[in-house]
């Protein structure tokens, strides 16, 4: 049986008296989409750093496909195929969009930096493979005829698909998407359930944390709720859904 | 023991001086957040400008002294109008850097112009005769000295604890964007702050004037004490950076009685990289280091310049047939056959430097350290010890990537702010030693005697051979850079350079790849150095001192960073300019400094950025004739 992609057990983070995250344990199985959902400041994007180890966490392990990711650097985190996009979109201003796309395929790349100072016919080879590769899915994601142009030049909603994009060439096993619906209109936000569904079934596991409930309820296989730095619901979406507590922490209580 | 606190007193003198620097140091960083390199030379334009008013208008030093410090005052406020704080508007960290690199560079330049090399001092505020005290000896000026350094930090004591200006400062300093939404007039204060700063520099040359010696780039010498000062201090801290300067003082006042005056600059540099080490916040800073999450930096937003793929291999081969063909054949037996070489040879060096700044976003400001231990090491192996030059070079480029190496893990942890204030001090630490060390370097006067670049008996010593050695490895150093920078490593290098956190979130090694751009651009400059002695057959330490790494700098920024072949019109420009106009080589400190400010506040991409649309269309144009062929 495989492994769990994510494992978190009781994961706390203490920042001066602060307690942003305490003692959340949660598993994310293996090629779902598990949605993080919760009002602003419940923790969600903490522990996304927690989980990439950005920030250490004061108590608590990561699991990541049975391997243990504490200590690792945050290059080593994205080398084991765990990779993220993050909330605002950090594209690579001064670079093309082409060259953002390819630089996410870093850790793939075999051949050393000295082979392709002597343009080695293998790095090249290589590189053209990558090449043709980042071109299909700017194609897909309609930004090929874009390719040339700097990636700062994009519109917003652009860019985060860029940054999607640019994770994917790391071939990630689990994919942590930050907030990717916002800033999109209702059609782009379809798009990118069905992308987010293409990428599930390219056996790729995805942790989301959002705000836009259509897009968790449509494409989330498991809910997870925080609030004030705690786990207080999992479930499926029509389960969440029907949860009176979620409901509390979302629209107050009715005397409020 | 008598001697030893003797010695104490000679540095807290010293150290008050760097702790006023520091003062201003810490001044503009909590406001402006950035570091402020002319800060040393606007201590040293107020003395000069003190001397000339005493010495050829009889004015009493006192006075003039004060008409020296309103002068430099509005000078500071001219530049900082001009050139600080909108650079501050629209540069990011890192630039802001090299614009006060040139700040610094104009005002040694101008000061060269108008004061000359000549060194001078000024006469002492209350009489030459020292003060006798249980044996001990105080000069009076000394007083005045330590009087001044009680008031300023009493007064920006209160004015920063207690007054309106002193909150608006932090204010600024913590959130310029919320400072200025509560109708605090940023800039305003950012003005304010770098002209404080000058001013109290300006007073502190002034007042030292009589105890020191000094001329047109003593400046560069205060600006680096005076950060270490402050580094130490825990920048930002205003009594940490008193305390900073007179603990730097004293250290290197007894290092320099006790051991050697080399070794006090050797020990100022250890005890600034030992500081950044182990405690980036500084010795005497009690509260933690700022988060450094909390100041989001401008975005680096800057042109992208891409030859297409289709047009690149047509304009390699047109540079390709010029720089083999072209050039030697139409310069031969001309006087700038000289000019023509010197120019390759400076820009490997550069080359290195655009790796490393253009790609990877790491200022250095002492390139020109690595050109010097290429050079002496090759040549006085070739000289004292009759190696042959090929292998001396290599021994060179074996330091210089030790020394990068050490550096570079030294200071990896830290933002380039660091890193550039290092590689400065590594500068000014090479060049003390190539005075320093004179029975293997011949001291100031130079090593004399140095053979031709030599390779299996065949000796480089005709221009023409000169020429094509120098085309041969610039051609070789391009084509492998040119390969490294397409392909994977130069995107890492792009993408640390634009946003290193999401470098890292995509399995890019930070650490590992800042220390092998260092090397090349340690190694690069070694090469060149050494082949810069071969050929003159002749190094002087000024020919490879820090001026060569600031002008270095210059020529980078105004050919255009981060495009490999862009700094060749840099370096180009400002090697043949200074010879084809003999007469105005004075103004060429002031020229490269007028440049590297112009440049990086309003044409970022430089003279290539300018071309590279012209030259997109002439391969477009040139390879259109073979896309009607089948």
């Amino acid at each position: 049986m495989t492994p769990p992609a994510l494992e978190a057990i009781g994961l706390s983070k203490r920042f001066g008296g602060v307690l942003a995250v305490s003692d959340i344990s949660f598993v994310v199985p293996a090629h779902s989409i598990t949605a993080l959902i919760g009002p602003n400041g419940a923790g969600k994007t903490t522990l996304f750093n927690l989980i990439t180890n950005l920030t250490p966490p004061t108590t608590g392990t990561v699991r990541c496909f049975g391997e243990l990711l504490a200590g690792l650097a945050p290059e080593a985190i994205a080398a084991r195929g765990l990779i993220r996009a993050f909330q605002t979109a950090r594209v690579f201003p001064g670079m093309t969009v082409l060259e953002n796309v390819l630089t996410g395929a870093h850790t793939r790349i075999r051949s050393p930096a000295w082979r392709q100072m002597l343009w080695s016919g293998a790095a090249r080879r290589e590189e053209q493979g990558l090449r043709r590769r980042a071109e299909t899915l700017l194609d897909l994601a309609g930004l090929l005829k874009l390719a040339d142009r700097p990636a700062s030049a994009l519109p917003m909603g652009a860019q985060k698909l860029l940054e999607i994009i640019r994770a994917l060439m790391a071939a990630p096993r689990l994919l942590l998407l930050d907030e990717p619906a916002a800033g999109l209109n209702d059609t782009e936000t379809a798009e990118l359930a069905d992308m987010l569904r293409a990428i599930q079934d390219g056996g790729i596991t995805i942790v989301v944390v959002e705000h836009n409930m259509s897009l968790v309820m449509g494409v989330a296989d498991q809910v997870i709720v925080l609030d004030a730095g705690s786990v207080i619901a999992t479930g499926t979406p029509a389960e969440i859904g029907r949860n009176p507590v979620v409901i509390e922490a979302y629209m107050g209580r009715e005397d409020a | 023991m008598l001697e030893a606190v003797q010695i104490v007193i000679g540095g807290v003198l010293q150290g008050c001086i760097f702790a006023l620097l520091a003062i201003g140091f810490s001044l503009v960083h909590r406001v402006a957040s950035a570091i402020n390199l002319a800060q040393g030379a606007f201590c040293i334009v107020a003395a000069l400008l003190t001397a000339t008013l005493e010495q050829s208008y009889d004015v009493p030093v006192m006075a003039g002294g004060l008409v020296a410090v309103a002068v430099t005052g509005c000078l500071a406020a001219g530049l900082g109008a001009a050139v600080f704080v909108p650079g501050l508007r629209r540069l990011p960290t890192s630039s802001m850097f090299i614009l006060t690199a040139g700040l610094l560079t104009l005002l040694e330049g101008g000061s060269l112009v108008i004061w000359g090399s000549q060194s001078t001092t000024l006469s002492s505020f209350s009489g030459e005769r020292p003060i006798h005290l249980a044996g001990l000896l105080v000069p009076t000026q000394g007083l005045w000295l330590v009087g001044l350094t009680l008031v300023v930090t009493l007064v920006q004591g209160v004015l920063l604890a207690r007054t309106r200006a002193g909150r608006a400062f932090r204010a600024c300093a913590e959130n310029p964007l919320a400072a200025s939404l509560m109708g605090i007039g940023v800039g305003r204060m950012q003005l304010l702050s770098f002209v404080l700063a000058a001013a109290v520099g300006a007073l502190g040359g002034v007042v030292m004037g009589p105890i020191t010696s000094f001329q047109f780039d003593t400046g560069r010498m205060y600006t680096i004490f005076g950060f270490i000062a402050a580094v130490i201090g825990g920048i930002g801290s205003p009594l940490g950076a008193v305390a900073g300067g007179l603990f730097l003082g004293i250290a290197t006042q007894l290092a320099a009685a006790y051991v050697s005056s080399l070794f006090s600059n050797a020990l100022a540099l250890v005890l600034l990289l030992a500081v950044l080490v182990w405690r980036p916040s500084g010795l005497f800073s009690a509260g933690p280091t700022r988060r450094q999450d909390v100041r989001d930096e401008p975005r680096v937003q800057r042109a992208v310049i891409r030859i297409g793929r289709r047009q690149g291999p047509v304009l390699a081969v047109i540079g390709a047939v010029l720089l083999f063909a072209g050039v030697p054949w139409a310069l031969q037996g001309s006087g700038l056959m000289s000019s023509a070489i010197i120019t390759l040879i400076v820009f490997v060096s550069v080359l290195g430097l655009d790796v490393l700044m253009g790609y990877a976003g790491q200022v250095s400001l002492g390139q020109a350290g690595f050109m010097a231990i290429g050079g002496y090491t090759a040549s006085v192996l070739a000289v004292q010890f009759h190696l042959p030059p090929l292998l001396g070079t290599l021994v060179g480029l074996a330091i210089s990537l030790l020394a990068a190496t050490v550096m570079a893990l030294g200071t990896m942890r830290l933002r380039g702010l660091y890193l550039a204030i290092a590689t400065l001090a590594f500068g000014l630490l090479v060049d003390s030693l190539t005075v320093g060390l004179e029975s293997l370097t011949g001291g100031p006067s130079g090593l004399v005697g140095i053979p031709p670049f030599s390779v299996a008996g065949f000796r480089f010593d005709t221009p023409l051979r000169a020429y094509y050695l120098m085309a041969f490895v610039l051609a070789v150093a391009l084509g492998l850079l040119a390969g490294g920078m397409r392909g994977s490593f130069g995107r890492a290098l792009m993408a640390i350079r634009a946003d290193p956190l999401a470098a890292a979130a995509l399995g890019i090694n930070v650490p590992r790849h800042k220390l092998a751009v260092f090397c090349i651009s340690a190694g690069l400059g070694s090469i060149s150095g050494s082949l810069y002695a071969f050929y003159f057959q002749f190094l002087s330490p000024e020919m490879v001192g820090t001026p060569l790494s600031l002008q270095m700098l210059a020529m980078l920024v105004v050919g255009g960073e981060g495009t490999l072949f862009g700094p060749l019109f840099g370096v180009a420009l400002l090697t043949l300019l200074p010879t084809l106009f003999q007469p105005l080589a004075q103004f060429k400190t002031l020229g490269s400094g007028l440049l590297l400010i112009v440049f990086s506040l309003y044409l970022p991409s430089g003279i290539f950025g300018v071309l590279s649309g012209d030259l997109r269309l002439l391969g477009g144009r040139l390879i259109a004739p073979l896309r009607v062929l089948p």
